[in-house]
């Protein structure tokens, strides 16, 4: 390229009307050009990776005691607002705080994934729409983008990535899923990404990302899902070959999320290895921190899954045909509703086996409402 | 020349109009907040009534502008629909309205919040297609 400019050059001096002046003017113009060439070229390929500080799976550090495995999702509107009127991005936020998680715990493997809205550059050109971040022992070992729609699963992406940088051989460790986003679907689930419509997203697609996450290991110790109307019977019953215990909310959850301060010191809250007594806490602590802003419902239970088994198994049958019928409703003829408030599902074994923490709101209809089961249910609209 | 104007207009009105889409969720929330705002800073509870009921208002006639147009599926109608539904339900409440009880003075911050985050929530139940979105917050801030 050098080259041929100064060929340019040597032609053009030899052009009467040639200056000095122009050949600088032109040299500067190439130079432009190169840059922005440079530019374009990096913004359309991949983030280069945060420099390793050691390579994934060679160091001699201790092995990790938690796994903790973090899907943000943020392809969507995810806008919220504090009470003086800031505003904030949930997916953000909930990615800050995940990365202090991960700095913060000397014992762990972190794997977050921050599903993002597929931007494009100069209009044309996409760019990744996924950033994965990975940690072990506090520090950042690897950061990678990633397309979020290569693969014929939800969740091809991020299962390739757990498994390219998942250490092999570990004791048994304490395993985490958390999840960040909007309700996750139990029928339909078109529509749930911004930047693909038409991509459907569901529990059932959880479900095979958690299967595919756990292959033959244990299961994961606590998963917690901090959506909204998560907390129903399918969605327990879907995870429940996956997870010990699900910390869930079944009815609107604010976009400020569960508190995920408590995962900050898993050496201090997990400290006998009590998972239960540790779920039990942290619900506490999110509904706590919740009801001092928020004069929305808030509900937070927490379902140990080997004792809700006998409510799931009476109810199955009925929510699955509810489901059935309701798929080809339309979306805005179906509400949510505590299965407690409908006969159908009300069953002796309801509260066995799950911890609710509630407070209804402040405002609106349902400011009566005393108490929730922790089972959310869906019922037509009449 | 003209080609070159008209090349030029185009990519401008693309670029805005990305960049509306990006952003046309995000203004509506926008909206209810800098209500909630208004309302805090202000002492007077007649007034704190005053400037909720008119945020109301105005996003009704948005909303029903919006609605009316030739340009707007039958699913946003039904979205629409929803939406007016839980905005009608806060009015009546501030009113006292409905079978409601009137919201207090005392209380009226606190409700302001309420309409915020419940609106934020109400999105996730409501759909809306990013062009009657867009349609809504250029009619509540230029037009209304």
């Amino acid at each position: 390229m050098a080259r041929a400019f100064s060929a340019l050059r040597k032609r053009s001096s030899a052009h009467p009307f040639f200056h000095e002046r122009h050949a600088s003017v032109l040299h500067a113009f190439w130079r432009y050009c190169c840059l922005a060439l440079g530019l374009f070229l990096f913004s359309c390929g991949p983030a280069p990776p945060a420099p390793r500080e050691t390579a994934p799976g060679v160091e001699s550090a201790r092995p990790p005691g938690y796994i903790v495995v973090c899907v943000i999702h943020g392809d969507g509107g995810y806008l919220f607002h504090d009470p003086d009127g800031n505003d904030y991005r949930a997916d953000e936020e909930a990615l800050a705080g995940a990365k202090r998680v991960a700095e913060r715990n000397p014992e762990a493997e972190v794997f977050i994934f921050h599903q993002k809205r597929r931007r494009h550059f100069l209009l044309f050109f996409p760019r990744h729409d996924g950033e994965f971040y990975y940690y072990r022992n506090g520090r950042l070992l690897v950061q990678e983008s990633y397309w979020r729609d290569q693969g014929q699963s939800r969740f091809d992406p991020e299962v390739d990535l757990y498994n390219r940088f998942r250490l092999e051989e570990q004791p048994q460790p304490i395993r985490l899923f958390l999840y960040f986003g909007h309700e996750i679907p139990e029928i339909d689930g078109t529509g749930y990404d911004a930047s693909y419509r038409d991509r459907a997203f569901t529990v059932n697609d959880l479900v095979d990302g958690l299967k595919r996450i756990t292959r033959d290991s244990a299961k994961f110790d606590l998963v917690v899902l901090s959506t909204c109307f998560n907390g129903t019977p399918h969605t327990i019953s879907a995870l429940s070959p996956y997870a010990r215990y699900i910390i869930a909310s079944p009815g609107n959850l604010h976009l400020s999320y569960f508190d995920l301060r408590p995962f900050e010191a898993l050496d201090v809250g997990l400290r006998d290895g009590d998972v239960s007594a540790f779920a039990k806490q942290y619900a506490r602590q999110s509904f706590d921190r919740l009801t001092k802003d928020i004069q929305t419902e808030i509900t937070v239970a927490v379902y140990d899954v080997g004792r809700v088994q006998g409510f799931l198994n009476s109810v199955d049958s009925v929510y699955d045909h509810a489901l059935t019928t309701l798929k080809d409703e339309m979306r805005t003829s179906v509400e949510h509703c505590d299965c407690a408030e409908d006969p159908v599902y009300v069953r002796p074994a309801m509260s066995e086996g799950i911890d609710v923490f509630y407070r209804p709101a402040r405002f609106g209809r349902s400011t009566h409402k005393q108490v929730h089961s922790g089972w959310e249910c869906l019922k037509l609209l009449k | 020349m003209l080609g070159r104007t008209a090349i030029r207009l185009i990519v401008v009105m693309l670029v805005m109009a990305f960049a509306g889409i990006a952003q046309g969720q995000d203004k509506l929330q926008n909206y209810f907040s800098d209500a909630a705002c208004k309302v805090k800073v202000t002492t007077d509870p007649t007034q704190k009534r005053e400037i909720l009921d008119k945020s109301f208002d105005k996003m009704f006639k948005a909303l029903n502008t919006v609605q009316g147009s030739p340009l707007i599926s039958k699913d946003d109608k039904v979205g629409i629909d929803h939406y007016k539904a839980i905005l009608q339900e806060k009015q009546d409440e501030l009113a006292g309205l409905n079978g409601y009880e009137r919201v207090s003075d005392a209380q009226l911050n606190a409700f302001a919040d309420y309409v915020v985050q419940d609106m934020e929530q109400a999105k996730e139940t409501v759909t809306i297609s990013l062009v009657a979105l867009l349609l809504i917050i250029i009619i509540v801030i230029l037009v209304v």
